[in-house]
């Protein structure tokens, strides 16, 4: 196999890792600190992804430009869900309801989307669009690079916003230990809300950058919903900087495991290591309590 | 205790199935025998899900990946070897079973929202698999030719699989009860409420939940010959992730691990859905699963012990029991207290 093709790779896998990165942190976010299983993740990727397009339609926004006012939106819509809808059914006992919930908000959002834009393939100009950066030898899609640069800005801001700001410490106590938070006079109920939106803002900035060079239609949020979970696990729940490098080894594992395995069998590949690396991680866990 | 006296409930059992026998003699449109049709193999689906969704409380999400393995193993094993569906339902049973109790038997140290994903997982990887396999037609599909005959399971008319389904019905829920009420089905039950506790009084959990897989894939393996043989044509998108909800949702609205609930809620959630692709995604796209899904959320968000769990302790159920007793006991002449199960 040639060198240059797997380096070339191996780049590309680190720019799509990126996307993959800030969608399992915005998951992270809601997984890791209301221990729900939000199983409408991607859903939510595919409603800024169209209000992004929305923007660009509308308004000419640029798709890069148009990142805070979709995150904006995006938390309005979260918190919108998570008091309207999902604080309804959190049960002390399990989390199975809420799992059922969310898969029915997405097959909602998924029809409605359909049922407001159809079933056709949308796609948004910006700037950057269509250009390639060659840097020793190696095409870089200009694009990819400048969402890459924006997630890891937005990641090192959402780390400093959760260990320095008042909300971020109440949204780390809160996950930490709800009875605990409420005793110190943290509303917890407002921190659910607010970690529910900024989870979706999260994914709206996913959303907006993905959409600078990708297409959008009803039913893209299948591929982010189950990658987001893929990553979650793999770099550990409840951690920014695992999320973010559990991103990176996703999307390095499709391209470069794609090039070796074929393309056509690279979710399978995705899928197969996603279940070792969960069943390992359980084994070890259940050891070192024994242990 | 149980009384082997027959009383009015199992009279109006015996009327309903009855009626539902008689159908396909005043209902001759293949199209209302088609959703009669669907909602029975739908019904078989969910019972086949709730044995491990339902009463052992692992959910699944990726049943339609093991109903698919049993459509392959029916196509290409009739269309490539000829061999009849009958004995494929039997293979398939078998087959399917095995595979998801080994490949599945690492993963039931995970609880909860891992076990799903992990049945999602299993279920896509399927699906890419076939997709790209050759032998079973990738992406195109395999078509099941017609060749009519008792032996090859293949009609013109609706009315054979009308009682095909009916029976599978029949057979599925009469499994479901009868674990239910044994030994297993309480082992089951205990490592549904508690794991450690089912532990601690001897319970097997890996064991158990090894049966409760290979029972549940198993049967709905068997739900997916009957379905390759009823249409006629699989492709890979039946293991679609989507398709699993068909068989989940009506166990929710039906109520989990009560055995009524998936039989109540596929014979309301499947004429539904039916009647909403029929009539709404002629008029906007996609209308019919908003409000699909709109009701299920509804249910979730109001009852989320669905329509059974909510009957048991409701003074409805008092009343029509005692009612029902009251009829019991002018005809048969029975003391109420026989009759209480």
């Amino acid at each position: 196999m040639d060198v240059g093709i797997l380096v070339q790779a191996l780049v590309n896998g680190i720019m799509i890792g990126g996307i993959y990165a800030m969608v399992g942190m915005s998951l992270n976010m809601i997984f890791g600190v209301m221990k729900i299983t939000n199983f409408c993740q991607g859903e939510i990727v595919m409603v800024s992804m169209y209000i992004t397009y929305l923007l660009y339609t509308y308004l000419g926004l640029d798709p890069f430009l148009a990142i805070p006012l979709v995150a904006l939106i995006m938390f309005a819509f979260g918190a919108m869900l998570q008091s309207l809808l999902i604080n309804r059914s959190i049960k002390e006992d399990g989390d199975q309801n809420v799992l059922f919930l969310t898969c029915c908000l997405g097959i909602f959002l998924t029809n409605t989307a359909l049922l407001l834009f159809s079933s056709n393939y949308r796609t948004v100009e910006s700037i950057f669009s269509n250009q390639v950066m060659k840097v020793f030898g190696m095409n870089i899609s200009l694009p990819r690079f400048v969402s890459f640069l924006l997630l890891c800005l937005a990641t090192v801001l959402i780390f400093l916003m959760l260990k320095h700001t008042k909300l971020g410490k109440q949204i780390r106590a809160t996950s930490q230990n709800p009875t605990g938070a409420q005793v110190t006079g943290i509303k917890t109920k407002f921190i659910y809300t607010c970690t529910y939106g900024i989870g979706a803002a999260i994914a709206g900035i996913a959303g907006a950058c993905l959409m600078s060079f990708y297409y959008v239609y009803p039913s893209v949020g299948n591929v982010y919903g189950t990658r987001s979970f893929i990553v979650v696990t793999m770099g550990g729940l409840g951690n920014v900087w695992g999320a973010f490098s559990g991103g990176f080894v996703l999307g390095i594992l499709e391209t470069v495991g794609s090039t070796i395995v074929g393309a056509a069998f690279k979710d399978t590949l995705v899928f197969v290591v996603f279940i070792l690396i969960l069943v390992i991680k359980e084994n070890l866990n259940i050891k070192r309590k024994r242990g | 205790m149980k009384q082997k006296q027959i009383g009015i409930r199992t009279i109006l059992l015996l009327i309903l199935i009855a009626v539902l026998a008689l159908v396909p003699l005043w209902i001759k449109t293949p199209y209302i025998l088609g959703i009669f049709v669907t909602t029975f193999y739908i019904a078989c689906g969910t019972i086949a899900w709730s044995i491990l969704g339902g009463l052992t409380g692992q959910t699944s999400l990726g049943h339609a990946g093991f109903m698919g393995l049993g459509a392959y193993i029916t196509a290409l094993l009739t269309t490539k070897a000829g061999v009849s569906p009958w004995i494929c339902m039997l293979i398939a049973f078998l087959a399917v079973g095995l595979i998801a109790g080994i490949l599945m038997a690492p993963c039931f140290v995970l609880s909860g929202a891992y076990f799903s994903l992990v049945t999602i997982a299993f279920s896509e990887a399927f699906r890419n698999l076939f997709i790209n396999w050759e032998y079973a037609g990738s992406g195109q599909g395999i078509l099941i030719p017609i060749k009519k005959g008792f032996w090859q399971m293949r009609w013109v008319s609706k009315i054979p699989y009308y009682y095909i389904s009916f029976f599978m019905v029949i057979i599925f829920f009469i499994i479901l009860r009868s674990i239910d009420h044994s030994k297993l089905g309480f082992a089951l039950k205990t490592i549904r409420e508690d794991e450690d506790t089912a532990k601690a009084i001897g319970i097997n959990p890996f064991r158990y939940k090894f049966i409760a897989t290979f029972l549940s894939a198993g049967l709905i393996a068997v739900v997916g010959v009957f379905y390759a043989n009823y249409i006629g044509y699989i492709n890979s998108d039946i293991m679609d992730h989507s398709y699993s909800l068909n068989y989940v949702m009506p166990a929710i609205i039906g109520g989990v691990g009560n055995i009524a609930g998936p039989l109540l809620g596929s014979a309301i959630l499947t004429p539904l859905s039916e009647f909403l692709s029929a009539n709404l995604s002629s008029v906007a796209n996609g209308l019919n699963l908003i409000v699909y899904a709109a009701i299920v959320i509804v249910v979730i968000l109001f009852q989320p012990n669905g329509i059974m769990g909510w009957f048991v302790h409701s003074r409805f159920k008092k009343n029509v029991n005692k009612k029902l007793d009251a009829v019991d006991r002018k005809l048969f002449k029975m003391k109420q207290a026989e009759c209480e199960e």
